[in-house]
């Protein structure tokens, strides 16, 4: 039966979505030839544009560093509160809830938002990458910090080493790698995610995107578009390099 | 001369369940003593009290002259009297068989320079001394995680011995390691301690080893001392009724 219900459910689900006229589902038979004609518009890629577009993903990388330094900031200290096993439970509980929630905003909205609070431009961009990065960031930290084992913690402490000796010589060393793996990881997310920030104005080359296609300039688009992939493509060539050396 | 260490009337309960039940003991200075007894018996709760680890626990106790807090730990440079070798080593993974000796000394020296590495002559003699005592100075640059079982527990040994404590605490020393192992090493942490003219406790599922590693031997059954006898008086009937007799509280649990 509850399987029964389930298709009914979902069956419903997609008559009620396309049973709008604002869909606009009845031009759907001529999409195909304008999707066909609009790609053709786009060839070959204008790529005198060479010039802008390299400066949008030099702004776009500046953005992704930037974002990902002061989310790294942000997270070392957010992690000690967010520590099951350094914090009370009234503290790591609502910090965990906070990144959570933080987490679950997405980042271009959070860009729309801090470009309404501190204009166009990087800025917002840097900002958002910030507070979006560092929900995972600070989690990811945290977990580091719950996971060291604590036996050679208390064998130094045992001995009489001080806290901060305690903390050099028996928990970073077991916490570095997990930390560094983690960064590389969110600061390729970071580049990624930075692409389409310019859409909303909070710079980059998402910027040009949005210009070339609302000014109908098509094969410019086409350009900004190759870039993207290329962009992207070495950076996952970069991160699935570094993971070999870390695992 | 001060006791290595006296208890009188100590009591441990983790959460309402006795782990500890009025011991009274004491030991000698340069006094090997062994904790036999069943699991669960209390021998670690009591090694811990003695390193000054334990909190809550009831009655008095002082180790090396110092009196121990229940409720507070040792000061950092009382902390160095008792060496405690651990039963699963407790090494730092990724630092080198050097480092780890080295953390054995971090209790003396100032903190600024050590936290960037920089350690004195003096402490390079002294982790020099421990790793040749140990056996280990051809791996001093190998990482720890990349040692055999019988390695590791000399580092542990190591790391103790650098500490220069003024009495050797280990807990199941040779409870991972094959029998001839298990001998070189009470060996070795025993020699350890007489060149020194320090004192051993040790605690051990083995009453042979026991006999012979230790001058005394102290049967713990259920958080109670059972018996507490030199080496040499110790019958197979004391073992015997450590091990398999009746005792309050004792037995095999029903595990959830
Ligand atoms: N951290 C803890 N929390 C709760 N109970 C504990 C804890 N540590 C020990 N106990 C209990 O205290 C009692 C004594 O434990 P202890 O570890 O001292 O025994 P042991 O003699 O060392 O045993 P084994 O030979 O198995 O190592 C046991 O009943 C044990 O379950
Ligand atoms: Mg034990």
């Amino acid at each position: 039966m509850g399987r029964g219900l389930v298709w009914i459910v979902l069956a419903l689900a997609i008559l009620w979505s396309a049973a709008s006229a604002e869909m606009g589902l009845d031009k759907l038979p001529g999409a195909a030839p304008r999707l066909g004609e609009f790609l053709g518009r786009m060839m070959p890629p204008d790529l005198s544009v060479w010039r802008e577009v390299l400066q949008g993903l030099a702004e776009t990388l500046r953005i992704a560093i930037l974002g990902t330094f002061f989310a790294v900031l942000l997270s070392a200290g957010l992690a000690v509160l967010a520590a099951e096993t350094l914090v009370p439970a009234a503290v790591w509980r609502p910090v965990r809830g906070l990144l959570a929630m933080i987490r679950s905003i997405p980042l271009i909205l959070v860009a729309m938002l801090m470009v309404g609070a501190v204009g166009l431009g990087p800025l917002p961009g840097i900002l958002a990458i910030t507070f979006h990065a560092t929900g995972m960031l600070a989690k990811f930290y945290a977990e580091a910090i719950d996971n060291v084992a604590a036996a050679p913690v208390a064998a130094l402490e045992s001995a009489g080493a001080s806290r901060t000796q305690q903390l050099r010589w028996a928990i970073w060393p077991q916490m570095a790698p997990v930390i560094l793996r983690d960064t590389v990881f969110r600061f390729e997310l970071n580049l990624r995610e930075s692409l389409i920030l310019g859409v909303v104005g909070a710079g980059g080359i998402g910027l040009y995107v949005q210009t070339y296609v609302r000014s109908f300039q098509y094969d410019k688009a086409a350009t900004v578009t190759m870039a993207i992939v290329v962009l992207v493509l070495a950076s996952e060539a970069v991160n699935s390099a570094l993971h070999k050396r870390f695992s | 001369m001060t006791a290595a260490f006296t208890l009188n009337a100590v009591s441990h309960h983790f959460d309402g369940a006795a782990a500890l039940r009025e011991v009274s003991l004491s030991a000698a200075p340069g006094e090997r003593v062994a904790l036999l007894g069943p699991s669960g018996a209390g021998k670690s709760t009591l090694l811990a009290l003695l390193d000054g680890r334990l909190r809550g626990w009831h009655g008095e106790a002082g180790v090396l002259g110092v009196p121990l807090s229940a409720t507070h730990a040792l000061p950092r440079e009382l902390r160095t009297g008792a060496g405690f070798i651990f039963q699963e080593f407790a090494l730092v993974d990724r630092l080198t068989v050097y480092q780890n000796v080295m953390n054995g000394r971090l209790a003396r020296m100032r903190t600024w320079p050590s936290l960037w590495g920089r350690f004195g002559e003096q402490d390079h003699l002294k982790v020099a001394a421990a790793l040749e005592d140990t056996g280990l100075s051809g791996l001093a640059r190998r990482r720890a995680d990349q040692l055999s079982g019988g390695q590791r527990q000399r580092v542990a040994i190591a790391r103790c011995l650098a500490q220069e404590p003024r009495l050797v605490l280990a807990d199941e020393p040779v409870s991972n390691l094959d029998p001839a192992h298990a001998e070189r090493i009470l060996g070795l942490i025993t020699g350890a301690a007489d060149k020194r003219g320090i004192g051993v406790v040790f605690s051990s599922h083995q009453p042979e080893l026991a006999r012979r590693f230790a001058g005394r031997v102290v049967g713990l059954r259920a958080g109670a001392v059972q018996f507490d006898k030199p080496s040499g008086q110790v019958t197979s009937d004391d073992i015997d009724a450590l091990y398999h007799g009746a005792a309050p509280g004792a037995g095999l649990r029903v595990v959830s």
